[in-house]
């Protein structure tokens, strides 16, 4: 059984060698097309399970502008089958930004918590247990140059696609009062149906001008729905 | 007082972040939102670019991008 | 505040939430990372540091790799002379001998440079380094239209434009990388260099060091100049922001360097290789055919590639160049070191003759002008290969070629045009 898994996060959280650690020899390198990004994609069998490993290119967010976000993002819209969030633990309040973003698209998350050795060399004592429960998803403390942690991985995303690892992460009222408000038109619209309408109604309320065009909408009307 | 103003080792708290929507977004992606605290940690050897401290990891911007980060300097 | 601020920090105060239910941080002391910084980033040692790193990240990857790539040459040279003393059939020989191993030879020379560069590349993308190097040199970069993680690209175009333009690998940005990688070839490589001694050591002895720097000077001022020209009318002017977080100084782990290297290389191998030896193949049948007439490949002058030489004549003679400088032209398309030694194969001549030979064609402004068409016209054909491998698109290519040849002739015009002034 082959199943697809996109492996997400910053620059520099240690994506190589997660990646070269689940795909070992078994790599292929090419290019994104139509743009100079490099493209990895590797195989990794586990428990029965031909895992297609692809390596997104390092981001900060999700936004149409920069092709790097844009080929990460049109790659998870495309629903995966799982996909890993790759967090550094040593910089774990803004790579946490990413996995909101993440979790906004309503993929299927595992969190690979990496670099815990230089989170506790930082001082950071992060409890496992309690930020999983937090995040409503499963988390995988890893230190990936020492191999730590890939096993777990690997157990995680079996879990993960035949279980499933959704989550619903609330904001607070103001704003999750005006994504309501867009999300009732979207669904009313039927607006970009392949894509969850909280995802497709928070890009609306951003401005985000590919979402905009395929919805065919301008900023001026959605700004009315909230008013 | 702008980002671009703060001394080496100064801290500020973000008020605002203005300019173009690519830069501001790019800024708020990466940690730069109102009421996060901020320190300028040194200017490159040619003066630009900036060196800045942010939630606990080190960000460089052009001196023309700090400028779109109001900053209020903490005591 | 607008929905964009609103959003952003509803996240972050989430995820403040969360953090504050799930960790707990005591204060650190200054790590690793941050005493190498002060060193590394200092105000009067930041640019020195660096630019010794560069120095030694060129010796490494043009003077260390010698040795490897000269085996390779030794080897091929000898597979050829024992293919065309062992095959019967004239013909056949020289394909087997100095086409097919001669374009192996010629392609698999390159592998110890690129090898090498990766290397390097590795250890310094794996230490920090690399965003550390764009912070002190970003300023100076951005004044010309790139980038700073372009600076590493561009000095190693010193060396060999090949494994420069790979090494664009490490800028981020597909604009800024796009840029870097078109004006990468301006950048004066080695092979160009014995044109540059030729010419200058003939018609400008004395002052042939001045002349030859202001070759290097002029690619380098011509680099600027199209990626300022090529970010403005292709990327609408605007200069990508540079946004860069420095990641802690780490120690590389060897198995991850060696490991990344050999991907690349194999990148390498796979595609751009293939484009080498197949154009390595044709200009040998362009140069040995008609096999009758060039006697097998001894009388250049007979040869289809002479044949181009004298179609391409009118075109520079306005320059004051004649059949011979468009069949060296041809075969520095080929790779540019081969420009001398195909002189001296029109000329029928030895090496220490040539000197003596081009007085007849050449005067100094169409030696100027010579010496600048070199620097400027085409990528060589392993350049070519890496330009459409890491272009993607053919019409990157294409424009590379256009603008280089248009510049090429522009600025050869306007020497002769000013040599006229002055003379």
């Amino acid at each position: 059984m082959r199943k697809v898994v996109a492996l997400a996060g910053n620059p520099n959280v240690g994506k190589s060698v997660i990646f070269n650690a689940l795909t070992g020899a078994k790599q292929k390198v090419g290019n994104w097309p139509g743009v100079t990004v490099e493209k990895k994609e590797g195989i990794c069998k586990y428990k029965g399970i031909e895992f297609h490993i692809v390596d997104l290119p390092g981001i900060y967010g999700f936004t149409a502008s920069s092709i790097d976000e844009k080929i990460a993002r049109d790659f998870i819209l495309q629903k995966p089958d799982v996909v890993v969030d790759i967090v550094d633990a040593s910089n774990i309040e803004r790579n946490l930004y990413l996995t909101m973003q993440l979790v906004e698209m309503e993929a299927n998350i595992v969190v690979a918590l990496n670099k815990m050795d230089l989170a506790k060399a930082k001082g950071y004592k992060i409890n496992i247990r309690k930020l999983s429960k937090e995040l409503g998803l499963p988390v995988i403390p890893m230190v990936a140059v020492k191999n730590e942690g890939i096993d777990d991985l690997k157990e995680a995303m079996y879990h993960v696609t035949k279980h499933g690892a959704r989550t619903f992460l609330r904001y607070n009222d103001g704003v999750e009062e005006m994504i309501s408000a867009v999300q009732e038109r979207v669904i009313e619209h039927n607006l970009l149906p392949n894509y969850p309408p909280r995802f497709v109604a928070i890009k609306l309320l951003e401005g985000d001008e590919e979402i905009l065009k395929m919805a065919n909408f301008s900023e001026e009307v959605v700004k009315q729905w909230i008013s | 007082m702008k980002l671009s103003d703060l001394k080496p080792n100064q801290k500020g708290i973000v008020t605002e972040v203005v300019g173009n929507s690519e830069i501001k977004r790019r800024l708020l992606n990466m940690g730069v939102v109102r009421g996060v605290e901020i320190r300028m940690v040194r200017n490159a050897p040619l003066r630009d670019p900036i060196e800045f401290e942010v939630r606990g990891y080190l960000l460089s911007l052009r001196r023309d991008e700090a400028e779109n980060v109001i900053v209020e300097v903490r005591g | 505040m607008d929905f964009i601020d609103a959003i952003a920090n509803a996240r972050y105060e989430l995820i403040g939430e969360i953090l504050g239910k799930s960790m707990e941080r005591t204060s650190k002391p200054k790590s690793f990372s941050d005493l190498v910084d002060i060193v590394v980033l200092d105000k009067y040692l930041g640019i020195p540091i660096f630019l010794t790193l560069m120095w030694a990240v060129f010796q490494f990857a043009f003077s260390v790799s010698v040795p490897f790539s000269d085996v390779i040459d030794m080897f091929f040279s000898f597979a050829a002379d024992w293919a065309k003393s062992s095959i019967s059939n004239e013909i056949l020989a020289s394909l087997i001998g100095d086409g097919i191993f001669g374009g192996l030879g010629f392609v698999l020379v390159f592998l110890p440079p690129i090898a090498f560069v990766f290397i390097a590349l590795g250890i310094l993308e794996d230490t920090g380094y690399l965003p550390r190097a764009a912070f002190v040199m970003d300023k100076a970069m951005t004044k010309v239209g790139l980038h700073g993680k372009s600076f590493i690209p561009m000095l190693l175009g010193f060396g060999c434009n090949v494994p420069a333009i790979m090494a664009t690998r490490t800028i981020e940005n597909d604009v800024d990388r796009k840029i870097s990688i078109m004006v990468n070839p301006l950048m004066s490589c080695s092979a160009r260099l014995p044109v540059y001694v030729l010419f200058a050591g003939v018609f400008f002895t004395g002052y042939e060091g001045a002349v030859i720097v202001s070759m290097y000077l002029l690619g380098i001022i011509l680099a600027a100049l199209m990626a300022t020209i090529i970010r403005k009318i292709f990327f609408g002017g605007k200069p990508s922001p540079l946004l860069m977080e420095m990641p802690e100084f780490s120690v590389p782990s060897a198995k991850s360097v060696l490991n990344g290297a050999w991907i690349r290389t194999q990148i390498f191998l796979r595609k751009a290789a293939t484009i080498l030896f197949i154009g390595a193949v044709v200009i040998w049948l362009l140069s040995n055919f008609p096999w009758e007439a060039t006697g097998g490949g001894e009388v250049l002058e007979n040869s289809y590639a002479a044949s181009i030489g004298h179609a391409v004549e009118p075109v520079i003679k306005p320059l004051g160049l004649n059949w011979k400088a468009g069949v060296a032209l041809f075969s520095g398309f080929m790779a540019k070191e081969i420009v001398v030694g195909t002189f001296g194969i029109l000329y029928g001549v030895n090496e220490e003759e040539i000197g003596t030979a081009i007085l007849h064609d050449f005067n100094p402004v169409s030696a100027l002008a010579m010496m600048a068409i070199t620097l400027i016209y085409l990528p060589c054909l392993a350049t070519m290969g890496v330009l459409k491998r890491e272009l993607g698109e053919w019409k990157w290519v294409e424009l590379v070629i256009v603008y280089e040849l248009l510049l090429a002739y522009l600025v050869a015009a306007m020497i002769v045009g000013i040599g006229r002034l002055v003379i």
